[in-house]
């Protein structure tokens, strides 16, 4: 069985399956955790994001992007636009090259995902110093990479629903 | 049905460039927005009522798992429980009787020099919610807001000191800054001498700066609230000295210090009144021809 996803027959992706899927990663992310997992829990809405619209470009861009941004700065107590900032640049980022992603193998994706999720820290990292914090450590990337590990596993789980065994 | 690779022929509205103009315009405004002017409190308030129910939710079955926990100790742990706080409880009693004979011997002192008393007990309990998962700030969120009629400024303490300050109250939880947050300073004297102080969060830790180079500073010292700022009661204990540096080319010491308080851990914080009866700070004196000599003795607030 080949990664490659084009050659499979998917059934078409549902609209409420998109939403399930953001609220479960907004859930996710209020969970009452200790101090200590923000370490290395990976920014699910994020990588939600990513397999969207390299997934479904037509449905979830920029724009959506953006509101989960505003919903996870209100989640996370930070500062308004941070995360808005941050997910709709690296949004964009996927949209201009996301005929080649929706192309690539997982290893590859991985990779690529890894990219972005760094990409979106560094923007963070950066609007929060240019509005006056200190630098929080070099730690702060390291949820990229497990975010970046669970990528494939996650690819696997959102395909699920959508492969047409039953039929 | 939309397909990932459709033609792009179809019209698909804005292009992403024109979309991706648009919306970090919008989230460098809200920046800007919330950093200079805090201009999003309101919406903030509005969509932290929305998320109240969901947070409720989602902290239920991690406080139902510690409800069962709490249900299925065993009966030696009960008893050795019990045994510690009797223990606790006799120590306490003793110095509780002696505190109390000292308090009113200050009382009437007090009232002899006709000084205002300021010291108020009455303070709520609150139960963390959780703590935000920004890493930037230290913030926890606590279940009484508005409803329970807390106010901004409002200190916050655990069983073993002073953990902050009641910065953001929403209807029905608040957000306490932790002292280690580095817009938070606390004015505190050094128990041993009363020297007085400014210990400065700066992001995961605390620190007293200002502190001149000859001054009687030792690993080990505790650090109370003064309690001239007017937010803070004094004597809380905040942080212990761990490591005093003197270094030549600086005409400070440089004094790291560790909090007393469990200022990320526990699940109980108490919420104090804040000072009262602080007299109206006299209007500034013209200025002076020369600039103040002495910093670290001055006793403006904060």
């Amino acid at each position: 069985m080949s990664f490659d996803r084009p050659k499979e027959l998917l059934k078409p992706v549902r609209r409420r399956f998109i939403y399930l899927s953001f609220a479960v990663a907004i859930l996710i992310d209020l969970l009452p955790l200790p101090i200590d997992t923000v370490l290395w829990m990976p920014d699910f809405i994020a990588l939600l994001i990513l397999y969207w619209v390299i997934n479904q470009p037509r449905r979830v861009s920029v724009g959506t992007a953006f509101t989960l941004g505003i919903i996870a700065d209100v989640a996370a107590t930070g500062m308004f636009g941070q995360h808005a900032l941050a997910y709709s640049i690296t949004s964009y980022l996927v949209l201009l090259r996301q005929r080649q992603l929706i192309m690539f193998n997982l290893g590859q994706q991985t990779l690529a995902v890894l990219a972005l999720m760094l990409a979106n820290q560094v923007i963070m990292v950066a609007t929060r110093m240019a509005t006056g914090s200190a630098f929080v450590g070099w730690w702060y990337f390291l949820p990229p990479v497990t975010g970046a590990i669970l990528w494939p596993l996650l690819t696997k789980l959102l395909l699920l629903p959508y492969r047409s065994h039953k039929v | 049905m939309d397909f990932a690779n459709n033609p792009s022929f179809i019209r698909q509205g804005l292009s992403p460039g024109a979309r991706l103009a648009i919306c970090v315009v919008m989230s460098i405004g809200l920046l800007i927005g919330d950093s200079q002017y805090g201009l999003m409190e309101y919406t903030r308030q509005g969509m932290s009522v929305l998320f109240y129910p969901l947070q409720r939710a989602i902290n239920y079955p991690v406080v139902a798992a510690r409800q069962i926990d709490d249900f299925l100790t065993t009966q030696s742990e009960l008893q050795a429980e019990n045994e510690t706080l009797r223990r606790q409880q006799m120590v306490l009693i003793s110095r509780l009787q002696r505190l109390e004979a000292v308090d009113s011997e200050y009382q009437s002192l007090r009232t002899l020099n006709q000084l205002k008393s300021q010291r108020n007990d009455s303070a709520s309990l609150a139960e963390i919610l959780y703590s935000g998962r920004d890493p930037f700030s230290y913030k926890i969120i606590i279940d009484k807001g508005q409803d329970t009629r807390l106010q901004p400024g409002q200190p916050v303490v655990d069983d073993r000191g002073l953990i902050g300050q009641i910065t953001r109250v929403q209807p029905l939880t608040a957000e306490v800054t932790l002292i280690t947050d580095k817009s938070l300073m606390v004015p505190v004297m050094i128990q041993r001498t009363g020297l007085r102080a400014i210990l400065y969060g700066y992001g995961g830790g605390i620190e007293a700066r200002y502190l001149p180079i000859h001054a009687d500073v030792r690993p080990g010292d505790l650090l109370l609230t003064s309690g001239i700022d007017g937010v803070y009661p004094e004597g809380v204990p905040v942080a212990f000295v761990t490591r005093v540096e003197r270094n030549a080319d600086s005409a400070f010491v440089r004094v790291t210090t560790l909090p007393t308080a469990g200022v990320q851990k526990g699940r109980f914080v108490l919420v104090l009144k804040e000072k009262t009866g602080v007299p109206a700070r006299p209007a500034d004196p013209p200025l002076p021809p020369q600039k103040g000599k002495n910093k670290n003795t001055d006793d403006s607030t904060e």
